[in-house]
């Protein structure tokens, strides 16, 4: 296992975060790579175009790339914002199909967009570390970042609103809960969370191009969530490490590698169709766990 | 001129999104799932005409210099290939649908294995035959010539008989969907398979049959756009899987006319796109949907659907 | 333990098995010459851009055969170890840090435009040897001093083209332009054809943009049949410029249609089959040039393909891998690579690539000091299907 694959696979785990966010009230939206190509554009024309960004040493500032996050992730934000309302009001498989037709629209613009490059897109992006080391740490503390917010997010009020409408969008209406409010709340936070994700990312792929957000990307972010389990956060970020890593981690079988890829994909929910990690799971982990040290103490509290 | 042209071209692109998606819609009308392994059965479906006709497969992959020790006319081979794709179509109901039914899982999660069959397929026929492309040959057709005038248009004649069968298979299908037995048992799972269920209909053998139908569409499709375009590789159906989701619900999920208009429809707007703009052809059909979608959710000609979604 | 917490120590403790578990980088170690001499390649062997890879590939393992059946390098055989990249960005990176932390002294690869901007800069900033076989776009070789090609951009072709098309029908007036927008070699080159258009005074009458998914282009075609071209000029690959060429001839269109490089490759039979007859393309690659290295190569190749026309792709990734091997032979000669660190040896190496002329089935070729490709000879092919459109060839135009 080397650094930039590590990489690559927390940089999934951010993006099956992006999808779970929704989700965790019920709405499956599958406009991450939208989001996260939003995010990538705004940090290579920044870091390539203005030079204060790109600054003059070897590396790039790490204030720039900050600012860029930031950027990236409040372009995105604004966009799922702007287009929430009206989308939200979709359900199911509707809301689905609305948000890979908002990806599709997405990636034409940033293919006909007179400054975003064309088929090449942007390339000879400046690199903020040296190594993929670097990126790992950063990109490390930006998913304990995301991971810590999901976890405090069980605690609040907003949180258990998100579960209700989850269990029964009506009845968490009738019960008071602002259930527009709530669904756009996550929306655009899963959106802020592609956007900066594709703003790293663009320093770490070195270049951008409108490839970045298809249908294939939608499909796979999915694949990531329902493969990991979409109902704790723990899930899709098992999920987006493991389906990452898998087609590298199976390049010894040769030209086997997809169509075991395939077996898996297929596989997975048929065995797990709850995904990999339920509360059960992570319950009986931490007993076990517990155990050794705490011996006696009572089963721990669901997250 | 320049108009009947431009609705010549629109139409004739459609007809290929329209046959493309009804067999979407089929499954989706019976199971209110996408089924993302049909973009490889169309394919398969090419391939499958493509050997039925005598053709060879190339040096490259595990089966190459193989050819069937017979040949049969395009005509002939179609059908046959239509139902080898049906029996595709089965075998990824049986192995990607079937389980998750039998334990009520989810059927979000019916996406996630279909499109699993999808990768298998698509990788198993570039392990068997290699990325090249195919010719079905354009003398396929016998001595039609390859384009026709029509009210100062031209019209590609393989484009004609797309459309033309679209038409006739929406037709066909229609017909049996009302008149027949088993067409209404398939209806009345679609509406509502519990008490479909209750009221003596077998509905997993009427999900067996969308999905036997919508294989066999999918077969027939492949065959006829590999006349029209050759087999591009193992990834010919699968650009269409995306139009035909635009497609799908334009013209409302779960409607066969509705999945041959919005073909249509998609076919035409895209014609309608000016040259200068045709790099944003593909924004424009999305934009459509992205309207209908707001506007009228359960697209053009949907019915209110069940809650089950 | 409450499970936030168990989550908390446990991705830490993931994180840290992870970093420690991390290749270290072999830069530092001594050539292991052990197995042979290890160079990699990173091609699309899946995803939609399989069949270029596909291409390459036989390409490789010729110019495998050919360089260890004579002696490989200096009686070490050449140890070629080649991974899929898919057809996107994070397939090519992840090959090519695996490649490189294998110890390999040189890359040939990726075969996408695309991917080269995403992962040559790996390469570049790892201080290890790029020969690119496929990558037309600008701006390839200006990524820095260890990235070279192979593949020609159109610079050159493109005008012999146009002039050729001018010599069999000196009366052409109006050109029409078609390419893939969505396309990094297309986009590239259309720029080049369309300034040669005009160098020549053919300003284009339209210029007609498709997405390089596209199979069916009768929009595009009636609009540009609208404004009565009697010279089309297309920069799209096999698939998307076959189906062009068969539509444009199915709807009417009876003049000369000048191809670029994309379109080289007998992979175009089955998609235009009889209409792709009369077809000019803009080489690269000749099949019919009459070199011993191309006849080498021709050679070996329909021995092992039944007697096929080799694609350019494949031409130029046996170039590629060619070009390595010949380096490897000079440098080894002058200071053995057993012994030598590995990031010494890769330095050495890119400056010995660079240094040399080497005859390879493309004609003679050498590179500029930034790794851009000289090739001396290209080529003007027509088309010539035979009857029944099954299979044709590509007759040179002298």
């Amino acid at each position: 296992m080397d650094a930039a694959l590590l990489e690559q696979m927390l940089l999934g785990a951010l993006l099956a975060l992006s999808v779970y966010l929704p989700l965790r009230c019920g709405q499956l939206s599958l406009a991450t790579p939208g989001f996260y190509a939003v995010g990538g554009y705004v940090a290579a024309l920044l870091s390539t175009g203005v030079p204060a960004f790109a600054g003059s040493g070897a590396t790039s500032p790490l204030p720039a790339l900050l600012a860029e996050m930031v950027l990236g992730g409040a372009l995105a934000g604004l966009i799922a914002l702007a287009i929430g309302g009206p989308v939200l009001r979709l359900r199911g498989i509707y809301l689905a199909i609305a948000t890979i037709a908002l990806v599709e629209i997405l990636r034409v613009l940033n293919l006909n967009l007179p400054f975003t490059g064309g088929a090449m897109g942007i390339f000879g992006i400046p690199q903020p570390f040296a190594h993929a080391e670097g990126y790992v740490l950063f990109t490390l503390a930006l998913l304990a970042l995301a991971c810590w917010l999901c976890q405090r997010l069980e605690a609040l009020r907003l949180g258990r609103a998100m579960a209700a409408i989850r269990d029964d969008e009506l009845a968490a209406a009738c019960v008071g809960i602002d259930t527009p409010r709530t669904k756009l709340i996550a929306f655009v936070a899963s959106a802020v969370l592609a956007g900066v994700t594709g703003a790293l990312a663009a320093h770490f792929f070195n270049s951008w191009n409108a490839r970045a957000g298809s249908f294939d990307a939608s499909i796979t972010t999915l694949a990531f969530v329902v493969f990991g389990g979409s109902r704790l956060w723990p899930g899709p970020v098992l999920g987006g490490l493991v389906l990452t890593a898998l087609p590298e981690l199976l390049r010894p079988v040769g030209d086997l590698r997809l169509i075991l890829f395939g077996a898996v994909i297929l596989l997975g929910p048929l065995f797990f169709p709850q995904g990999l990690v339920t509360a059960e799971r992570l319950h009986w982990l931490a007993a076990r766990l517990g155990r050794g040290r705490h011996r006696g103490r009572q089963a721990p509290q669901a997250p | 001129m320049d108009l009947l042209q431009i609705l010549v071209n629109g139409l004739s692109v459609g007809a290929v999104y329209g046959l493309f998606a009804l067999g979407y819609t089929l499954v989706f009308s019976v199971l209110g799932v996408i089924n993302f392994a049909h973009g490889a059965v169309f394919t398969l479906g090419a391939y499958f005409t493509y050997l039925l006709i005598g053709g060879a497969v190339g040096a490259n992959g595990l089966l190459a210099g193989f050819q069937l020790p017979f040949a049969l006319p395009f005509w002939g081979a179609l059908p046959l290939a239509g139902l080898g794709a049906a029996l595709v179509a089965l075998l990824v109901e049986r192995v990607a649908f079937r389980p998750l039914r039998r334990r009520r899982a989810d059927p979000l999660l019916a996406l996630i294995t279909s499109l699993g069959a999808g990768v298998i397929l698509v990788n198993l026929i570039q392990l068997l035959v290699g990325a090249e492309s195919y010719a079905i040959p354009t003398g396929a057709l016998g001595g039609l010539p390859a384009s026709f005038p029509l009210l100062g248009a031209r019209v590609r004649t393989v484009q004609a008989l797309l459309l033309g069968i679209a038409v006739l298979l929406l037709a066909l299908l229609t017909l049996w969907l009302e008149g027949s037995r088993n067409g209404k048992g398939l209806q009345a799972v679609a509406e509502d398979a519990e008490t479909a269920q209750l009221l003596g209909i077998d509905s997993a053998a009427m999900v067996r049959l969308a999905f036997g139908l919508s294989g066999f569409l999918a077969g027939v499709a492949g065959g006829l756009v590999g006349l029209s375009v050759s087999i591009a590789g193992p990834y010919f159906g699968i650009g269409y899987g995306l139009k035909g989701l635009a497609v799908l619900v334009l013209g409302g999920l779960g409607s066969v006319p509705g999945a041959v208009l919005g073909g249509l429809i998609v076919g035409l707007a895209e014609a309608f796109v000016p040259a200068d703009w045709s790099g944003y052809k593909d924004a424009v059909s999305y934009g459509f949907l992205f309207l209908v979608l707001l506007l009228r959710p359960r697209g053009l000609l949907g019915r209110p659907l069940p809650t089950k979604v | 333990m409450s499970v936030g917490r168990l989550l908390g120590v446990g991705t830490g403790l993931l994180t840290l098995t992870l970093l420690a578990g991390c290749a270290t980088d072999p830069g530092s170690q001594p050539v292991d010459v052990a197995g042979g001499v290890p160079v990699g390649a990173v091609l699309a062997l899946t995803g939609n851009a399989n069949v270029y890879g596909q291409d390459q590939k036989i390409g490789l393992e010729l110019a495998l055969q050919h360089r260890n059946g004579a002696g490989g390098i200096n009686g070490n055989p050449l140890k070629l170890a080649l991974e899929d990249s898919g057809s996107d960005e994070p397939g090519a990176n992840a090959a090519f840090t695996l490649q490189i932390n294998r110890g390999v002294l040189a890359l040939i690869g990726p075969t996408l435009s695309q991917q080269a901007f995403s992962a040559d800069p790996i390469a570049q900033r790892r201080g290890v040897p790029v020969v690119a076989p496929s990558n037309t776009a600008t701006g390839i070789p200006e990524i820095g001093f260890f990235i070279s090609r192979v593949s020609a951009q159109s610079s050159v072709i493109a005008p012999l083209a146009i002039e050729r098309a001018l010599k069999i029908q000196p009366g052409l007036k109006r050109a029409a332009v078609f390419y893939a927008q969505d396309d990094a070699y297309s986009t590239a080159e259309t720029t080049i054809f369309q300034k040669a258009l005009k160098e020549k005074g053919l300003d284009p009458v339209t210029v007609q943009r498709t997405q390089l998914n596209d199979q069916d282009f009768q929009n595009q075609i009636s609009a540009a049949l609208r404004e009565k071209p009697d010279l089309i000029v297309l920069s799209l690959q096999a698939v998307d410029g076959g189906n062009l060429i068969r539509q444009l001839r199915e709807l009417g269109y009876k003049g000369l249609i000048v191809a670029g490089n994309g379109m080289n490759t007998p992979n175009i039979y089955p998609i235009c089959q009889k209409y792709c007859d009369g077809l000019l393309i803009a080489q690269a690659y000749s099949p019919e040039l009459d070199t011993p290295a191309n006849m080498a190569f021709l050679k070996a190749f329909q021995a092992a393909k039944g007697g096929a026309i080799p694609p350019q792709l494949t031409a130029q990734a046996y170039t590629a891998l060619q070009v390595i091997g010949d380096a490897l032979v000079r440098l080894d000669k002058r200071q053995p690579l057993k012994g030598a660190t590995l990031t010494a040896a890769r330095k050495a190496l890119m400056e010995e690539i660079l240094a040399g002329t080497y005859a390879t089935p493309l004609g003679e070729i050498r590179f500029t000091p930034e790794g851009e490709v000289i090739q001396t000879q290209f080529f003007v092919a027509q088309v010539r299907m035979d009857p029944g459109g099954r299979s044709g060839r590509f007759a040179l135009l002298k």
